[in-house]
């Protein structure tokens, strides 16, 4: 490959890796379960080519004290009825109710049990098993979970971006822009030379 | 490149509104009553950023302190005050209540109490936790006023605020649910009490200063693309 052509994909690449960075540090403390991305650089045939995978270790847990903040501590799941009617797994989320009583995170899904989805005016707090209770302390209604989870009510779960790391990926991703342009200006320089100087008849 | 830029710049944004949010709660923590909010967001996708997703009010119970007020009610548990405010009803915790002249019952902004008249001639108050109002006259006789309901709904995150303690039903919030205080599980009220703003100077203080750290890890996000923008531009040298 190409030298030039070489170093303007680690140019590409070195930006790729700043942008998932960046986006990491848009949502290091403020977005309720955000996973970060993980960049990956690949040096294959074709030269260089980045992906990202979300990160899927658990971010701290944070105590909010509202009953209807709640977290997974741990593994596992609980589950949630999305707006197009798909069930989908969730592990943090900040339940409201809806005009109807209907307990929804902040996306519109509507929290599930084992009866259909949950309503706010009989429930009043649920346990880390998944049992919901109406105030005077009986039990209502039962989470979908998946296998062992351990739920927290009033905790929500932080994002698990460390910003010390995502610093140093922002300068490291900086810094190899920066080799990448030099080298492609040598090689440049080179063929200058090459083109301009060699070929001179000389005297 | 651009989307490095984007992406940190609304992470700065995020970081405003936290401050902004966390600067009114702690304007407020001496306002009995008040209850905290929390800004909130939603990752954008596709590496975008982060957008907010609005504000969430926290119902959590504040403290209640003896305050020795002649009117002083706090509630514990869920619910609220009904009060009438030009002519609608309103929603509070806030029960720094004071006698005024017509016999009514007002809260610290001069909003009348639902339900309640006081005759001309009671010497005191006194509230039971079930809500009975009963005044007490010359000569030691007293006489029922009547009883003290509150308020419940569904999701009391959804009331739209009127100031600082002050709610207005939405058709988000639901119906409001009358219940009589002082049920086995309900609400209680507590005479010559009131309830503390739900906010911890503490918490409050560690919320400013994550804010302003990931302020200025954005900041220098943007700085950096900023800075491969100017190398890209300085490869061609004509």
């Amino acid at each position: 490959m190409d030298g030039i052509q070489l170093m303007a994909q680690a140019m590409h690449a070195a930006r790729a890796r700043l942008e998932i960075s960046a986006s990491n540090l848009a949502n290091v403390s403020s977005t309720a379960g955000f996973r970060r991305s993980v960049a990956r650089v690949h040096l294959g045939p074709e030269g260089l080519s980045v992906s990202s995978a979300a990160d899927t270790k658990p971010g701290p847990l944070e105590r909010t004290g509202r009953s209807w903040d709640v977290a997974v501590a741990g593994n596992g799941a609980f589950s949630v009825r999305g707006t197009g009617g798909a069930i989908e797994s969730e592990r943090s989320a900040s339940f409201v109710a809806d005009g109807e009583g209907v307990l929804r995170d902040e996306r519109g899904r509507a929290l599930l049990g084992l009866r259909g989805v949950v309503r706010a005016g009989w429930a009043d707090a649920v346990d880390a098993r998944g049992v919901v209770r109406d105030a005077s302390g009986k039990a209502v209604e039962q989470l979908r979970l998946a296998p062992g989870t351990s739920l927290r009510s009033g905790f929500l779960e932080r994002p698990n971006v460390d910003a010390v790391r995502e610093m140093v990926d922002v300068l490291a991703a900086q810094r190899a822009f920066e080799s990448a342009q030099k080298t492609l200006s040598a090689i440049d320089d080179t063929r200058a030379k090459a083109v301009n100087e060699l070929a001179k008849v000389s005297g | 490149m651009n989307r490095a830029l984007y992406a940190a710049a609304t992470g700065m944004a995020a970081q405003q509104q936290t401050l902004d949010t966390v600067a009114d709660n702690l304007a407020n923590v001496d306002v009995a009553g008040f209850k905290r909010a929390t800004a909130t967001f939603a990752a954008l996708g596709d590496g975008l950023g982060t957008a907010p997703a609005g504000l969430l009010r926290s119902f959590e119970q504040g403290k209640l302190e003896k305050s020795g007020g002649p009117c002083d009610l706090a509630i514990e548990g869920a619910g609220f005050f009904r009060v009438e405010r030009d002519g609608a009803t309103a929603y509070t915790r806030a029960g720094a209540f004071s006698r005024a002249a017509d016999g009514s019952l007002r809260d610290a902004e001069g909003w009348r109490l639902h339900g309640i008249r006081i005759p001309a001639d009671a010497v005191a108050l006194d509230v039971r936790p079930n809500g009975t109002v009963v005044a007490r006259l010359p000569g030691n006789a007293s006489r029922t006023l009547g009883r003290i309901e509150l308020a419940q709904f569904d999701a009391p995150e959804r009331l739209q605020p009127l100031g600082s303690a002050l709610f207005a039903a939405t058709p988000l919030a639901g119906k409001p649910r009358m219940v009589a205080p002082g049920g086995p599980h309900g609400p209680a009220l507590a005479f010559g009490a009131l309830e503390h703003a739900n906010v911890s100077i503490y918490a409050s203080m560690i919320e400013i200063l994550t804010a302003q750290r990931a302020y200025e890890a954005n900041a220098k996000a943007v700085q950096a693309s900023d800075e491969m923008l100017r190398i890209a531009n300085n490869l061609h040298r004509g």
